[in-house]
């Protein structure tokens, strides 16, 4: 278990090291982001819709096209040096790998995320602050259900000749369920309302978190097989 | 009432629908029947030498 | 490719003929006509069945994935191949033929209905699933993806169903005889055709699938020749 545990470290060190080193991820997630909501901010009229009506939707879609982003890099810089026969060779666990990966786009996602929400109140005229526990725990479970089947799929597309296009097209239909939970809490948190309101999107995404965690360990197995 | 043409336009798209699969399935087949015989001629051919 | 196929092939074809015959002859002259809707409540004789067929589709994909990955063998790629296009094709008639009943009766080609949306996010699915497999190359990569894909897909329509249907909640819902109510309210003939109807298309699925399979077997037997004879020598 402990060295199991070792392994898990180890690829989530490998990675954020490489970051730190070069720190082409990250600012290329957050200005994607931020391009998304300025995009946004432009194709829809503000002075006609609530700002805390659209912008929970809008927020969403950032997260979810720059994490798209960090996704496709986390196994395709792999694929591209050949890092990924290396980790397959080690003596490690592919769960492990997997969990390592999980969990580095986890955390690159919520530290992008942190900067993004600062942006998104001053843009949007939303004030965030009487909200923020529920709306980190909101956004900490969506992300994770993003993250989830996002890193499976993308261990997946990286082996494929059309690997950025695929990913979106393949994860998006997937996560539709998690992108309606998550806008919706979102929009009813703005609205204050508190999270007993809103059990049944909790449990939906907790459901959704946990199955597609589980299901991810079961068939990592079968793509990282060589 | 009178909506018949909503019908007639279902049909249309169910029927020609699954024709054009069916038809797709067939057009396949006979080319690859094509390709079994003449790998199989090109075969015996090759045997006989 | 045995005898057994080629034998019972042509007889299936025949009893999904006369099923379809006798189907048609049911929607069309036996079923009366609503009084609400008028003629084009025949449509739900297609798209009730269409939908049942996709979604029956999209389950052999899933049990299909599942024993690949178990068993390893090609077989059960293949039926979650043609399967997968064959639930593809189906849930495009129920997209098609939703809209074209939806405009005279509710007024409006599409309506964001629970029922509606979670149709068109599953579409979406398993267009992406064939997409995968389309672009990928022949190999045991391709069938183990698909798998991992045909099984992830699947597990997500409990998520889809409750989310689409809690994000519809808050509206009202649209004027219409809601599929339940139907068949509640529906007259005895009319649940005689749908019926015959189900058993015509579900007949209509074992062909569709015995065609597809044969292409794959056929496939997979010319590159088996080429490799064996023509690449070697």
């Amino acid at each position: 278990m402990n060295q199991y545990l070792n392994q898990v470290r180890a690829i989530i060190w490998k990675d954020f090291v490489t970051e730190l080193k070069t720190r082409e991820l990250f600012s290329s997630m957050f200005i994607f982001a931020l391009l998304v909501i300025v995009i946004f901010i432009f194709s829809i009229n503000l002075s006609i819709v609530k700002a805390s009506e659209v912008g929970p939707g809008v927020l969403w879609v950032a997260f979810l096209f720059a994490g798209t982003i960090g996704l496709n890099r986390s196994f395709m810089l792999e694929k591209e040096n050949g890092c990924l026969e290396g980790l397959l060779l080690a003596p490690v666990d592919r769960t492990a790998l997997y969990f390592g990966k999980l969990i580095s786009n986890f955390v690159f996602l919520l530290i992008m995320e942190a900067f993004i929400l600062p942006i998104f109140m001053i843009f949007f005229n939303v004030d965030l602050l009487p909200h923020l526990l529920p709306l980190i725990y909101v956004i900490f479970l969506g992300t994770l259900g993003f993250c989830a089947i996002g890193t499976l799929l993308s261990s997946l597309s990286a082996n494929l000749k059309t690997r950025d296009i695929m990913l979106p097209i393949l994860l998006y239909p997937l996560i539709i369920p998690i992108i309606i939970g998550s806008v919706r809490m979102t929009g009813q948190i703005l609205a204050g309302e508190p999270l007993s309101n809103m059990t049944n999107w909790i449990s939906l995404i907790l459901c959704f978190d946990v199955i597609y965690i589980a299901v991810s360990i079961m068939m990592i197995d079968f793509i990282l097989e060589e | 009432m009178n909506n018949l043409e909503y019908l007639f336009a279902a049909n249309v798209f169910v029927w020609g629908g699954i024709f054009y699969y069916l038809f797709r399935i067939k057009k396949y087949q006979q080319s690859l029947q094509n390709d079994l015989d003449l790998i199989k001629e090109a075969i015996k051919k090759g045997l006989q030498k | 490719m045995s005898d057994e196929t080629k034998e019972s092939g042509p007889l299936l074809i025949w009893f999904t003929a006369v099923a379809f015959l006798i189907g048609m002859a049911a929607i069309f002259i036996y079923a009366p006509t609503e009084q609400m809707e008028g003629a084009v409540q025949r449509i739900m004789y297609f798209h009730i069945p269409a939908a049942w067929l996709a979604f029956f589709s999209f389950f052999i994909v899933f049990i299909s994935s599942i024993l690949f990955l178990w068993k390893k063998e090609r077989e059960w790629d293949i039926y979650a191949l043609a399967s997968a296009e064959i639930g593809v094709i189906f849930c495009s008639l129920v997209l098609i033929t939703g809209p074209l009943w939806a405009r005279p009766i509710w007024g409006a080609w599409w309506v964001w209905d629970a029922r509606l949306t979670s149709t068109l996010i599953l579409w979406l699915i398993y267009v992406s699933y064939l997409m995968l497999r389309y672009q990928t190359d022949v190999g045991s990569m391709r069938a183990r993806f698909a798998a991992v894909l045909g099984i992830v897909g699947f597990l997500d329509i409990p998520f889809i169903h409750f989310s689409v249907l809690w994000w519809r909640t808050f509206h009202p819902p649209p004027k219409m005889i809601s599929p339940e109510g139907l068949g509640a309210g529906m007259d005895p003939s009319m649940v005689t055709t749908l019926m015959l109807s189900l058993g015509a298309f579900t007949l209509l699925y074992f062909v569709l699938m015995g065609q597809r399979i044969k292409v794959e077997k056929m496939r997979d037997e010319v590159e088996r020749l080429k490799k064996d004879y023509l690449y070697t020598n």
